[in-house]
């Protein structure tokens, strides 16, 4: 077998250490690091994404695959830099102010990286004004909010409302989700998207790179 | 009439399928030998590190109105209100696992071991609720003990943040049964500290006073439907 293919297999399977050994072989063996996410591991998370979307397999295992990819980008992420090949997209993730919950917001990040795009994770209670200077500071593609209390869901339209005063909209996508969060409820506040799960946010964010989508 | 309980490991009986339902995930489905593993550990690590505290706090039916009514932000139409209005006993309680479990779980996500802090996580989350199940049955089994065994009184849980009772009610119901005295406190947007914590009230009344048809436009947008299991048990 293929080491590439090796690489996709033992990804899907969540053996994060092998996938490790096998990406560090593939760049000794001068496999272009392009080559190794694209036709190893990204591969691999797409077959993963397919078989969790089947209900073939659950979260876990998901969230298994999504650590071994991370250990695998450690490796290749400033081989990519170096080569010049840009992230996906940059998206900057918290939990807003005053809200503690970070299990979601923590595997929308997971599955995001697991996809391919830089995530900066300002972890949870982040003010408002702390999204739109991290994204400023990034050059970040997304910004991504997670409330799980109906008390703490107005922050979100803080955010929105400065992302306008600070030239942001439109030029930073505000995707929104959480428990308590609606669809109806982003359009009111006017953030570009939202979405229901860790699985759809990843859907939903490819979707606003149509044209850098693997 | 006020009291503490303290819950053993073995008091919160973790139901498998319950919990792999609460992660979408079918009683037939075919687990991986991974996802087997994670939740054996899980399952291992809570029966460790949990420190299940509850209290409960018997408070009358105007008391309770004035707690109900909290910041005058529910639901102008809802069902707890229509029910606690029928009951014959009232009683405040909140519930909690202990601090050690979350921070386990913050620990594991922070190795970047995701699907052990994800599975920890889901775990804690269903025994917490199940806490809030075992003392409405300690104060049902109380009940009925004082009527000599034979009440048909049934007691539910109603909590802040569901059903039309605003989530801002915390701060009304953390006044008057003040469960800092078992370690849970709030915060300004009104969430528990530690997380796996459950507050709320516990009604006691004829099983029929706890039916009602969830139409509520607040039904529609609800992600729990939890109401639906409670009254199919109720019969």
């Amino acid at each position: 077998m293929e080491l590439l293919d090796r690489i996709s297999e033992n990804l899907q399977n969540g053996f994060d250490e092998t996938v490790v050994q096998l990406t560090e072989d593939a760049v000794e063996k001068q496999i272009p690091p392009e080559e190794i996410l694209s036709d190893g591991l990204i591969v691999g998370m797409n077959i993963v994404g397919e078989k969790f979307k089947n209900h073939d397999i659950f979260l876990p295992d998901v969230l298994l695959a999504a650590r071994a990819m991370n250990g695998a980008m450690e490796i290749l992420k400033p081989l990519l830099i170096k080569e010049g090949i840009p992230v996906r997209g940059k998206v900057v993730i918290g939990s807003v102010k005053d809200d503690l919950h970070d299990i979601g917001k923590n595997l929308v990040a997971i599955l995001l990286k697991g996809a391919g795009f830089e995530v900066i994770d300002l972890g949870n209670d982040v003010p408002a004004e702390k999204f739109i200077s991290a994204a400023k500071e990034e050059n970040a593609h997304v910004i991504g909010m997670s409330a799980l209390l109906t008390t703490t869901m107005p922050v979100m339209k803080k955010v929105v409302d400065l992302a306008k005063d600070e030239g942001l909209f439109g030029k930073v996508k505000i995707i929104v989700g959480g428990a308590p969060v609606s669809k109806e409820y982003a359009l009111e506040i006017g953030a570009d998207a939202y979405s229901y799960d860790g699985a759809n946010a990843v859907e939903t964010v490819e979707s606003f790179f149509p044209a850098n989508s693997r | 009439m006020r009291s503490i309980v303290d819950f053993a490991a073995d008091d919160v009986i973790l139901d498998r399928a319950a919990i792999l339902c609460s992660q979408g995930i079918p009683e037939e489905a075919e687990l991986t030998e991974n996802f087997e593993r994670i939740y054996g550990e899980a399952i291992s690590l809570f029966q460790q590190l949990a420190a299940s505290k509850g209290i409960t706090a018997g408070i009358s039916i105007s008391h309770f109105e004035e707690v109900f009514r909290g910041e005058g932000l529910n639901e102008p139409e809802n069902p707890v209100e229509e029910i606690y209005g029928e009951s014959s006993h009232l009683a405040l309680f909140a519930v909690t696992l202990g601090p050690v479990l979350s921070e386990k779980v913050t620990e594991l996500f922070d190795n970047g071991d995701y699907a052990s802090g994800y599975m920890l996580d889901s775990v804690s989350s269903f025994a917490a609720d199940r806490l809030s199940v075992l003392i409405a049955q300690n104060l049902q089994s109380e009940l009925a003990a004082a009527e000599s065994g034979k009440s048909t009184l049934r007691v539910l849980s109603y909590s802040p943040g569901y059903c039309g009772w605003h989530i801002s009610g915390q701060r009304k119901l953390f006044e008057v049964l003040c469960p800092q005295e078992i370690g849970i406190t709030l915060n300004e947007s009104c969430l528990m500290s530690p997380i796996k914590s459950v507050s709320g009230v516990l009604i006691a009344g004829h099983g029929k006073i706890h039916e009602f048809a969830n139409s509520y436009p607040f039904c529609d947008t609800c992600r729990t439907k939890s109401c639906i299991g409670r009254m199919r048990d109720l019969k």
